[in-house]
C-alpha cells in the first residue's frame, strides 16, 4: 500500500503545480476536483489493512464536500459572474512553474530537518503537504482574480488536510468533519460575496472603476 | 446540558428569523435571545456549570470572562438595535440571522476545551461575521468584506496548521483536550510545540488584528455598521485572544513562557507603534477608532507577554476594551445613520445639532484613549506598571508615547466633529432613546469599573490569571 500512498502524495503536489500552470479558471477548478478526489482516498489507502467507520466517513465527507459541493459552488459563482475566463497572473506561467518547483524543493529541504514522532506510514506526507500549502499561497498571491484567490485558499486547505490525514489520527471524527464543513461554508459565503460584488459593479458600471475592482482586487 | 442549550438556543432563534417575518420581529427576537443568554451567563457567576460532551465543553474562569463580555455586548447591541431598525428600512434578514449565529458560535468558542473544536468555532465566527460587514451593500463595504474573509480565512488556516503541529507535539498524549495537554505537559515535544505556537499566534493574531496582521481592520470597521463593529471589535477579537490565552496556558505548563512572551511583546509593541503612525492621517471617525482598536489589542498582547500584574491587567483590559468599544462604535454608528457618513468633512458641529450624541462622542474619546475615571485607564496603567516592574523601561516609554500620539490623533478628529462649524445632517433623524440608553449604560458601567471593582469580578480575574501563571 505504501506505493499507493506515496503516489497519492506526489499526485497532490503535482495537481497543485498544474493549477499554478493553468491559464483558464475552469481548468483550475477541474484540476482542483482531481486533487480533492485523490486526497479523499488517502484515509482509505493509509488504513488499507483495517478500514474503520472513521476512515470511511472521513473519506466520504471529503469527497462529497471538496470534490463535489465546493466545485459546484465555484462553477455556480463563475457562471453568475460576468468575467473573462483567463487567469491574469502577475508573473508569467513559465516563471510561475520555476518558482513552484523551487518552493517544492524548499519544502522537501525544510522537512528533512523535522523529525516526526512515532512511525508514520510514509515519508512523503510532511514534505508534500508543506509543498502544497506553499503552492497554494503562491496561487493566491500571484493570481489577481477573486475566484483564483479562493482556489488558492482551497489548495492551502488541501495541503493542511493532507498533513492531517497522512501523519496521525489525533482528531475525533466529528471535529474533522467540522473542519471540512467550515471550509465548505467559507467557499459558499465567498461565492455569495463575489456575486454581490458583481451585481454592485454591473449596476453602476462606470468603466474606470469596473476595470479596477470588478474582477481584480 | 445547560452549556449545549446556551449554544443551541441562539441557533434556533437564527433559524426562526430566517423565515419571512416582520422586520421588527427579528429585532425583538435578538433582544429576547440576548436577555435569556445574559440571565444564564449571570447565573454562572454564582456557580460554574458542569463539563459536557465528555469534557469538550467546559466553562473555566477564563471562558467565563469572555462569555460574559460576549453576552453583555449582545445585550447592549440588541437594545441599540431597537432604535436603529426603527429608522433603517433595509431588509435585515441576513444581518439578524448572522448576528444570532454569531452569538451561538461565540458562546461555543468560550466553552471549547479541545484545541480542534476551538479552531472550528473560531473559524465559524469569522464566516458568520463577514456578511455583517456588507450590510449596506456599498462598493466599499463589499470590498472590505472580501478582504476580511480572505485575510482571516488564510490566517485561520495557519492556525489550523498550528493545531495539527500541536497534535504532533502531543503525539504521546493522543488527544487535544486541554486538561490532558496540561497534565501531560512534560511529554510534549518542545520543537514541534514551538513551531505550533508560532503558527497559532500568527493565525489567531490575524483574527485578533494584531499588527502586522491588522490590514483588514480599518476597512472592515470603517465600512460595517456600528452594531456589527461592536461585536467584532469587542467580542470576536476577544474570542481570538481567548484562543491565544489557551496557547499561553500550554506554554506556561511546558516552560516555554519566555519564548512565548518574547513573541507577544514584539507583536504588542508593533500593534502600538503601527496605528500611532497611521492615525495622524485619518479623516474618518470609524477608521480612527479601528486604529485605536488595534492599539488595544497591542495592550492585551503586551500585558500577557509581560506576565505578573500584566496578566491581570490584560484580563481586566479585555472587559474594559469591550465596554469602550460599545461606547465608541455605537456612537459612531448612530452618527453614520444620522449623517450618512462618518467622515470629518461631512459631520461637524454635533454638539449643536445632536447634543446627546455629541456628548457621547466626547465620552467615547475619553473611554477609548484610556482617561481617568474610565476603567481603561486602570487596566492600561497595570500593563505599563508590569513593563516597569519587569525592567522594560524603553518599552514602557515607547508605549506611553504611542498612547499619547493615539490620544492626539483621535481627539483631533473627534473635537472637530463635535465643535466644528455645523453641517446639515443628510438623513436628519431625531435622537433615539433606545440607542442612547445602550451607549449610556456602557459608559456608566465603564466609569463604575474605574471607580470600584466588585468582589466577584476580582476573584474571577485572579482565578483566571492564576491559570496563566500570574
Amino acid at each position: 500500500m505504501t506505493t499507493w500512498i506515496d503516489a497519492s502524495c506526489i499526485l497532490i503536489v503535482f495537481f497543485a503545480l498544474s493549477i499554478l500552470a493553468t491559464s483558464r479558471i475552469v481548468g483550475m477548478i477541474q484540476i482542483f476536483v482531481l486533487q480533492s478526489f485523490v486526497l479523499s482516498l488517502m484515509p482509505l489507502f493509509l488504513h488499507a489493512n483495517a478500514i474503520s467507520a472513521h476512515d470511511l466517513l472521513l473519506s466520504f465527507g471529503t469527497m462529497l464536500l471538496k470534490a463535489a459541493l465546493v466545485p459546484f459552488v465555484l462553477f455556480w459563482a463563475i457562471r453568475h459572474i460576468s468575467m473573462r475566463s483567463e487567469v491574469k497572473p502577475l508573473i508569467g506561467l513559465g516563471s510561475s512553474i520555476v518558482c513552484g518547483a523551487l518552493l517544492i524543493a524548499g519544502a522537501f529541504w525544510v522537512s528533512l530537518s523535522l523529525r516526526l514522532p512515532g512511525r508514520p506510514e510514509t515519508d512523503l506526507g510532511l514534505p508534500c503537504s508543506l509543498a502544497t500549502v506553499l503552492l497554494g499561497f503562491m496561487i493566491m498571491v500571484t493570481r489577481t482574480r477573486a475566484v483564483t484567490q479562493v482556489i488558492g485558499y482551497l489548495v492551502i486547505e488541501n495541503g493542511i488536510f493532507l498533513f492531517a490525514v497522512s501523519l496521525f489520527d489525533a482528531m475525533p471524527t466529528l471535529i474533522e468533519l467540522g473542519i471540512l464543513l467550515d471550509i465548505f461554508v467559507a467557499v459558499f459565503i465567498m461565492a455569495i460575496v463575489l456575486n454581490h460584488i458583481n451585481e454592485e459593479f454591473e449596476q453602476n458600471s462606470d468603466i474606470a472603476s469596473q476595470s479596477k475592482m470588478g474582477e481584480t482586487f | 446540558m445547560i452549556l449545549s442549550l446556551l449554544i443551541l438556543t441562539p441557533f434556533l432563534c437564527a433559524v426562526s428569523v430566517l423565515l419571512p417575518v416582520r422586520r421588527m420581529f427579528r429585532v425583538w427576537m435578538l433582544c429576547a435571545a440576548a436577555v435569556a443568554h445574559n440571565a444564564v451567563v449571570v447565573s454562572f457567576w454564582f456557580r460554574l456549570p458542569p463539563a459536557e460532551w465528555n469534557g469538550y465543553l467546559v466553562l473555566d474562569p477564563l471562558g467565563l470572562i469572555v462569555l460574559s463580555i460576549v453576552s453583555f455586548l449582545f445585550l447592549f447591541v440588541s437594545v441599540f438595535g431597537i432604535g436603529y431598525f426603527e429608522h433603517e428600512q433595509r431588509l435585515n434578514r441576513t444581518f439578524m440571522t448572522c448576528l444570532l449565529l454569531l452569538l451561538s458560535t461565540m458562546t461555543l468558542v468560550t466553552v471549547s476545551y479541545h484545541m480542534g473544536l476551538l479552531w472550528v468555532a473560531v473559524e465559524t465566527t469569522t464566516l458568520f461575521s463577514a456578511p455583517l460587514i456588507s450590510f449596506h451593500r456599498s462598493r466599499g463595504s463589499l470590498e472590505a468584506t472580501w478582504k476580511y474573509l480572505l485575510v482571516c480565512s488564510v490566517g485561520i488556516a495557519l492556525a489550523l496548521m498550528g493545531t495539527f503541529f500541536l497534535a504532533i507535539a502531543a503525539h504521546d498524549v493522543r488527544t487535544l483536550l486541554l486538561p490532558s495537554l496540561l497534565s501531560a505537559a512534560p511529554l510534549l515535544s518542545v520543537n514541534w510545540l514551538k513551531l505550533s505556537v508560532i503558527f497559532l499566534l500568527v493565525g489567531y493574531g490575524c483574527k485578533m488584528g494584531l499588527a502586522p496582521m491588522h490590514s483588514w481592520k480599518p476597512e472592515a470597521y470603517g465600512q460595517a455598521t456600528g452594531m456589527a463593529v461592536v461585536l467584532m471589535a469587542g467580542g470576536l477579537t476577544q474570542c481570538a485572544f481567548l484562543a491565544i490565552l489557551r496557547v499561553s496556558q500550554i506554554c506556561f505548563k511546558t516552560g516555554l513562557s519566555d519564548f512565548f512572551s518574547s513573541i507577544l511583546i514584539l507583536t504588542g509593541v508593533l500593534s502600538l507603534v503601527v496605528p500611532a503612525i497611521f492615525i495622524l492621517a485619518e479623516k474618518n471617525v470609524k477608521r480612527s477608532f479601528s486604529y485605536s482598536s488595534i492599539e488595544h489589542m497591542g495592550i492585551l498582547a503586551l500585558g500577557l507577554g509581560l506576565g505578573g500584574v500584566g496578566i491581570f491587567g490584560a484580563l481586566f483590559h479585555m472587559i474594559n476594551n469591550a465596554l469602550a468599544k460599545v461606547v465608541m462604535f455605537l456612537t459612531a454608528g448612530s452618527i453614520a445613520q444620522k449623517y450618512g457618513s462618518s467622515r470629518v468633512d461631512d459631520v461637524r458641529g454635533l454638539i449643536k445639532t445632536y447634543p446627546v450624541t455629541g456628548l457621547f462622542l466626547i465620552v467615547a474619546l475619553l473611554a477609548g484613549t484610556g482617561m481617568f475615571p474610565f476603567a481603561t485607564f486602570h487596566s492600561e496603567l497595570m500593563v505599563l506598571n508590569a513593563a516597569v516592574i519587569s525592567g522594560h523601561y524603553v518599552l514602557s516609554g515607547v508605549a506611553v508615547l504611542c498612547l499619547a500620539v493615539m490620544f492626539i490623533g483621535v481627539s483631533r478628529i473627534v473635537l472637530e466633529m463635535v465643535h466644528g462649524q455645523p453641517t446639515e445632517p443628510l438623513l436628519a433623524k431625531k435622537e433615539n432613546p433606545f440607542m442612547n440608553v445602550a451607549i449610556a449604560a456602557a459608559a456608566v458601567a465603564l466609569v463604575g469599573l474605574g471607580l470600584w471593582m466588585p468582589q466577584p469580578l476580582e476573584r474571577v480575574l485572579r482565578e483566571a490569571a492564576a491559570l496563566l501563571g500570574a
